[in-house]
């Protein structure tokens, strides 16, 4: 019978939210709106080209200027005019270069009169091909046969791949460690989601008890239900509304990813990403960049996205009770959601401290700070999240969630206690020697 | 244990930090009766009905309910309107009447089936789809009613019910309060209204400073309060009269009837019931007696009596109850 009735009290909180427009709203923008943010630098990378720039050249070392090599957003023009009468004429074009005789043994002695604003790209392009063609000159001073070759010859690039030895399975198959870059990444992104939620989400019980408390719809539900089982209800029916809302976003970002990112990777690598999956990539053969290939094979892991996602709403459920349980007590405690501030505090410092801690994650995700942040209860939600893509044992994260689920029961206990008491106060503000005598109340 | 009380409250005392919300107290309601619990503010009333609601638990103390315990799922058979009620505000109406209906242990096809009645006969059929704050006052307030009543209880607990009602919506209501008790259950009543108690209850409790001060039938109350104080209308000689009852009785009114009244009248105390009789002989010798009529108090003198002694002193109530 007394499940029935959380279950009544459940169903009205969750039917009253997810029929907002709000919610129906922030559910479908969000994920529009993330994959907008990660895919939107490259498609304007591609797709934007910055206007053709028309630059004089005044070379007066007659090295340089032969070899410049104009391309598309650059074009050099020789000019035989003075730098004066070019600065005073030429000024339908982008900018003159002036180049001065002792460029070989003073290479600064190069300057760029522009006739607007540029940019770091245009800057960096033109001293670049400088650089490059004086370096060229000053080899070809030493007379070396084949040198061109010899060069090719000796450039050396290494790619590392890594792999977990704490992490190898039982045939023998040793298992590719997930890029760190996109580890990194998915720990931030995942502890920003869960901080997101703590707060939004338990704001949002506070901000309903507050709202029964002043509409004195209260004590009409308090005499069919007990205090404890209508604030359990409402934080149970805000977290379904949570729950689903994860579940859209994950299946949103999923298949629009998965519809999106082979559009956007070139076919040849799309092969080699998933050769390194299936462990038979041969790094001789992969094609170009291989550190793209590990963080694209990481990003498109179906095992592990659906195991952080596991995870995700684990300590998404288990971070929100425990935080809604402490904020419903303290909106059962108030009149007005400005009253609640002070109150509110010791709350939410915890909170924000993991974002903190979150940061040192992003240096070291096992440093002795961040090992034990992310068991403590108040702060491990947020904490283990941005630990747990950079693959970390499982006991820890099991003893973690036993030591959060443990406590959001013990504060369920406490904050029912103060509950039952406050949402019969009005008037005057309580502090924290009150809130404590209420929890010693017999009732 | 009495089988015809369907509540009885034993001893029940309640302290918050500072001060006492109720103090021993005792009461038994019977069955199919309109109980007025009286008070004045603060005095421990609205305690009282969260006691029997199980909505706080006494320090000391039981409650019975029909005979026993009184058991968790005993809410099922109480209806409470509360002073301090209120709706969910942007909920629908239909919808948020079958919300309570349903925590009153309602399936949703039966609360549908019986709200649909109920709107029907307070003619807001029309707002079963409209949000609650597009409501005027008084409409939230039936439906309010039709809340706590749907369930069929055999106890209902009305906390200030007319405060907020129109005269016209309160009369409703006090024809349905009655017409359920004609089909059986029993009304509690909290209210300091005291025209309304002398109305509609029938047994009274009057709880002052967190005690029950006084308990009993209306109507025994009035009487045992009264103070052997008569009023006489008669047609005769006025010094006639006076003259007459010297001695046998004490005249505490005795008016110039007015020019062209058809009766002159006269308030009197007898000292005691054995010289009633006498006393109305002396009256029917002297002049034409018309009337002769017992001035039995009204509740609101008893209460302010009742009370008033006390209220100097009364302690301050402290930010711990919100009782009213």
């Amino acid at each position: 019978m007394a499940t029935t009735k959380i279950g009544i009290i459940i169903a009205r909180e969750f039917n009253e939210r997810v029929r907002k427009k709000s919610f129906i709203l922030t559910t479908i923008l969000m994920p529009v709106l993330m994959i907008g943010l990660m895919v939107a630098p490259t498609l304007i990378m591609r797709y934007s080209k910055g206007e053709t720039r028309h630059i004089a050249v005044i070379d007066r070392s007659d090295i340089i200027a032969p070899k410049l090599e104009s391309g598309e957003e650059v074009i050099f023009e020789e000019t035989d005019l003075d730098l004066e009468e070019a600065r005073r004429d030429r000024t339908d074009l982008f900018g003159i270069l002036w180049i001065g005789e002792d460029v070989m043994t003073n290479p600064s002695n190069v300057k760029l009169y522009t006739n607007g604003s540029s940019s770091i790209i245009v800057e960096e392009s033109i001293s670049g091909q400088i650089a490059d063609i004086i370096e060229k000159e000053k080899l070809r001073a030493y007379d070396i046969d084949n040198l061109a070759q010899i060069l090719e010859e000796v450039d050396t690039k290494v790619y590392m791949q890594v792999f977990r030895n704490d992490q190898t399975s039982g045939e023998g198959d040793d298992k590719q460690a997930n890029s760190s870059v996109v580890a990194t990444a998915a720990g931030f992104v995942l502890a920003m989601i869960l901080y997101m939620f703590l707060l939004i989400y338990g704001s949002m019980v506070m901000q309903s008890v507050i709202e029964e408390k002043n509409n004195r719809v209260l004590e009409v539900v308090v005499s069919s239900v007990s205090p404890f089982q209508l604030m359990l209800g409402k934080i149970l029916g805000i977290a379904s509304v949570a729950v689903v809302q994860v579940l859209i976003w994950g299946v949103l970002i999923c298949g629009v990813g998965a519809f999106v990112m082979p559009q956007l990777i070139p076919a040849d690598m799309m092969g080699s990403v998933e050769a390194m999956q299936a462990g038979t990539l041969d790094p001789a053969v992969a094609g170009g960049d291989i550190e793209m290939v590990q963080m694209l094979a990481t990003a498109t892991d179906f095992g592990f996205v659906l195991q952080l996602f596991v995870y995700l709403l684990l300590y998404v459920v288990g971070g929100y009770l425990l935080y809604s349980a402490m904020f419903a007590a303290v909106g059962s405690a108030v009149d007005s959601v400005q009253d609640a501030q002070q109150l509110q505090t010791p709350i939410t410092i915890p909170i924000i401290l993991s974002i903190f801690v979150m940061m040192a994650v992003m240096k070291d995700p096992n440093s002795p700070l961040v090992f034990w942040f992310s068991l403590i209860p108040f702060t491990s939600p947020v904490v283990m999240m941005a630990r747990i893509p950079c693959g970390i044992p499982t006991w820890e994260i099991i003893l973690s969630l036993v030591l959060l689920y443990i406590t959001f029961v013990a504060m369920v206990w406490l904050a029912a206690k103060i509950y039952r008491v406050g949402i019969f106060m009005y008037g005057k503000k309580p502090t924290f020697k009150e809130l404590y005598k209420w929890v010693r109340y017999k009732y | 244990m009495d089988k015809n009380m369907i509540l009885e409250v034993e001893h029940v005392s309640k302290r918050f930090a500072r001060h006492t919300a109720l103090d021993d107290v005792s009461l038994s309601i019977p069955r199919g009766s309109v109980y007025g619990l009286l008070g004045p503010n603060g005095a421990g009333k609205t305690t009282l009905i969260r006691i029997i609601n199980r909505i706080t638990a006494p320090d000391q103390g039981r409650v019975l309910f029909d005979g026993r315990e009184i058991r968790p799922e005993d809410v099922y058979r109480i209806g409470y309107l509360p002073e301090e009620r209120g709706l969910y505000k942007k909920m629908k109406v239909g919808e948020q009447a079958v919300f309570f209906a349903r925590l009153k242990g309602l399936s949703r096809r039966d609360a549908v089936a019986g709200l649909k009645k109920w709107f029907v006969k307070f003619g807001i059929e029309s707002w079963w789809d409209r949000k609650v704050d597009e409501l005027s006052k008084g409409m939230a307030q039936k439906v309010q009613f039709i809340v706590t009543v749907l369930h069929e209880p055999e106890l209902l607990i009305f906390d200030e019910p007319f405060s907020g009602f129109d005269p016209i919506n309160a009369n409703l209501l006090k024809e349905e309060i009655l017409g359920l008790r004609d089909k059986g259950a029993t009304v509690i009543f909290s209210t300091h209204n005291m025209s309304s108690v002398e109305e509609i209850c029938d047994h009274i409790t009057l709880i002052n400073r967190s005690r029950n001060v006084l308990t009993g039938r209306v109507d025994e109350i009035r009487r045992r309060h009264g103070n052997n104080i008569f009023q006489v209308a008669y047609r005769g000689d006025r010094d006639l009269l006076d003259r007459a009852l010297a001695g046998e009785c004490e005249i505490m009114e005795h008016p110039e009837p007015e020019l062209g009244a058809a009766y002159a009248s006269l308030k009197i105390h007898v000292q005691d019931d054995a010289r009633v009789r006498s006393v109305i002989g002396r009256i029917n010798e002297t002049v034409e007696l018309r009337s002769f009529t017992e001035l039995i108090p009204s509740m609101n003198d008893i209460f302010i009596r009742a009370v008033g002694g006390q209220l100097e002193e009364a302690q301050p109530v402290g930010n711990e109850s919100s009782n009213s």
